[in-house]
């Protein structure tokens, strides 16, 4: 594989976004492009560990860090941009924990010699990027005011960025270093959709858990936790919550018809990704943006605002 | 001092009597067992039963078991632990605390410094509730990580009290043991493969046939992204990081029981 060019970013679509969530996947890279980057994906990518794999040490490390070694190895890249919160958190876990302890670095290490995948050992020197902030910090709110040819007037949206894109600060650097986001009050998707026309709507739960971790063995914590947010940014006056993770999308999306028959139509809101109101404000049509992959049916209230 | 009991019912009513631990603060807190409470006691001829009259029993634990301390500190997840002073920011800020009163990280952390087995044994049911949403090592001023701390928590449940895991716990178990055999035996996670076994796990073979779960499968079939699913294949050369994964986590195990004497 060749080594990228200027206007290409290495890319990690991560299990979820290659197959059911490829609404997620595929506008995004629609978005990128339209704002001057190409998402090039990195071959032979493997899973993060999804937080399944935390308590198991070096292996753990090893899994994000084989992709970091193929994007820099077969792209040239040291970094690597992902659009799955989950993901995100679990390479700036690793990358951070292997710079910040030597032990840690050499059991790694022990594992990718062993494996015998590359000549060269792991140095932690390149960083994750969730997408959100990689778009905000690379192109900027004024490249999508550009790019804007349909703007959504009259649509409010409640942003949701759960809990990982923004915590904990010792791994995602919010807070602490420039340009980042804020941790407790994230602004980046606010003003992405105020570029697009769209008005957001103050609801308090933006950054709360939606519990998707849990939701095969513990569904009754996330479905209460999802049905508080959904329910709040209903009473905001909502028209739909704009997610950036495909786990929150698990929960609060696919699960939603099961919400609703247990907390009732106050839990009932469609739910869509960033990427796709972007793709929709940037000339895309609704079928591009599969908006008809989401669960919750966004279809009918953007077919209603004239969208 | 003459301390005497009666039984106010017989007594012919008196003041209300508060229910169990009622009036203390921040209740949720503090098991029913540490709580001792004399409903209708009488001290030298005075009723003194009612609100003031209820006492924690003290929870100071003298018995430091210092190679549990050092056990924690060892594993990753767990490493920070000596940072910890017990402010209880994590619990303040914790999602999982308001819907489970008993998960209550500050206290978790509390008994692994001190190598409290006993205390942690009765929390074995609410161990695994962290939804790993990190708002607890956000805030925590001390950087000690209570999200990871959790995790730190099952090593310990799984070590010492693996029976009652597998009992009390079996879904849970059950449920990490398809991921990690998903993620570390095909390089991938296969999102539908994985579903449709938990459901198969927890016995809710049914639910997958109801209205809200056919609906879902028959647009995912519809639309072509079932199809996709199916198509995700293992990422080449798999083998080999497989191979090294078992190997270094067949290296730990071995540590471990090297060390636990087994």
């Amino acid at each position: 594989m060749d080594k990228l060019k200027e206007n290409q970013a290495a890319y990690y679509p991560g299990c979820a976004l290659l197959t059911i969530d490829r609404a997620y996947n595929n506008s995004s890279k629609l978005v990128s492009k339209k704002m001057g980057i190409e998402l090039v994906e990195i071959p032979d990518y493997n899973c993060c560990g999804i937080g399944e794999m935390k308590s198991k040490g070096a292996a753990s490390m090893y899994l994000p860090l084989r992709n970091m070694m193929i994007a820099k190895n077969r792209l040239g890249s040291k970094n690597l941009v992902m659009a799955c919160s989950v993901c995100y958190h679990e390479f700036s876990r690793s990358i951070n924990r292997v710079k910040e302890n030597q032990n840690e670095l050499t059991a790694v290490n022990e594992i990718f010699k062993e494996a015998g995948e590359f000549k060269e050992e792991y140095i932690p020197d390149g960083e994750a990027r969730h997408i959100l902030e990689f778009l905000y910090n690379e192109k900027g709110v004024e490249e999508v005011k550009k790019n804007v040819v349909k703007p959504l007037k009259g649509l409010k949206v409640a942003p949701y960025y759960g809990c990982l894109y923004s915590r904990p600060s010792m791994y995602t650097f919010t807070d602490k270093k420039p340009k980042m986001d804020n941790s407790e009050r994230p602004r980046f998707m606010h003003e992405f959709l105020e570029a697009l026309g769209a008005e957001t709507v103050f609801y308090g739960n933006e950054v709360q858990c939606c519990g998707g971790r849990n939701v095969v063995q513990d569904e009754e914590t996330s479905f209460t936790l999802c049905s508080q947010t959904i329910s709040k940014a209903k009473k905001a006056g909502a028209d739909v919550i704009a997610l950036i993770c495909p786990k929150c999308a698990g929960a609060l999306d696919v699960n939603q018809p099961k919400i609703v028959e247990k907390f009732g139509k106050d839990s009932e809101l469609p739910i869509v990704y960033l990427t796709q109101l972007m793709a929709l404000a940037f000339g895309f049509s609704k079928k591009e943006a599969e908006f008809s992959d989401m669960i919750s049916e966004p279809l009918k209230v953007l077919n209603e605002k004239g969208f | 001092m003459a301390i005497e009991k009666h039984d106010k019912e017989n007594s012919g009513g008196g003041r209300p009597v508060a229910e169990k631990g009622e009036h203390i603060v921040a209740r949720h807190l503090i098991e029913d067992d540490n709580i001792k409470e004399e409903k209708n006691l009488v001290i030298d001829g005075v009723d003194v039963s009612g609100r003031w009259n209820t006492f924690i029993i003290s929870r100071v634990d003298s018995d430091f078991d210092r190679s549990f301390f050092e056990e924690i500190k060892k594993t990753v997840v767990g490493s920070r632990i000596n940072r910890c002073w017990q402010c209880g920011m994590c619990t303040a800020s914790c999602t999982v605390t308001p819907l489970y009163r008993r998960f209550n990280p500050r206290a978790f952390i509390y008994m692994m410094q001190l190598g409290n087995l006993r205390e942690l044994k009765k929390y074995i049911d609410v161990a695994w509730r962290c939804v790993g949403c990190y708002k607890c090592s956000q805030r925590c001023p001390k950087q000690v990580n209570p999200a990871e701390m959790m995790e730190a928590l099952a090593l310990v449940m799984k070590k010492y009290f693996s029976e009652e895991v597998k009992t009390k716990l079996k879904l849970d178990e059950e449920v990490k043991t398809i991921y990690e055999d998903m993620i570390i035996g095909h390089g991938r996670l296969d999102l539908a493969k994985l579903h449709t076994s938990a459901m198969q796990k927890s016995g809710r073979t049914k639910e997958m046939l109801g209205k809200i779960e056919r609906g879902a499968i028959f647009e995912m079939v519809k639309d072509g992204r079932a199809f996709s699913v199916l198509r995700l294949g293992k990422p080449h050369n798999w083998s080999s990081s497989k191979e090294a994964i078992e190997n270094y986590l067949h290296k730990l195990k071995t540590i471990e029981n090297s060390e636990a004497g087994v």
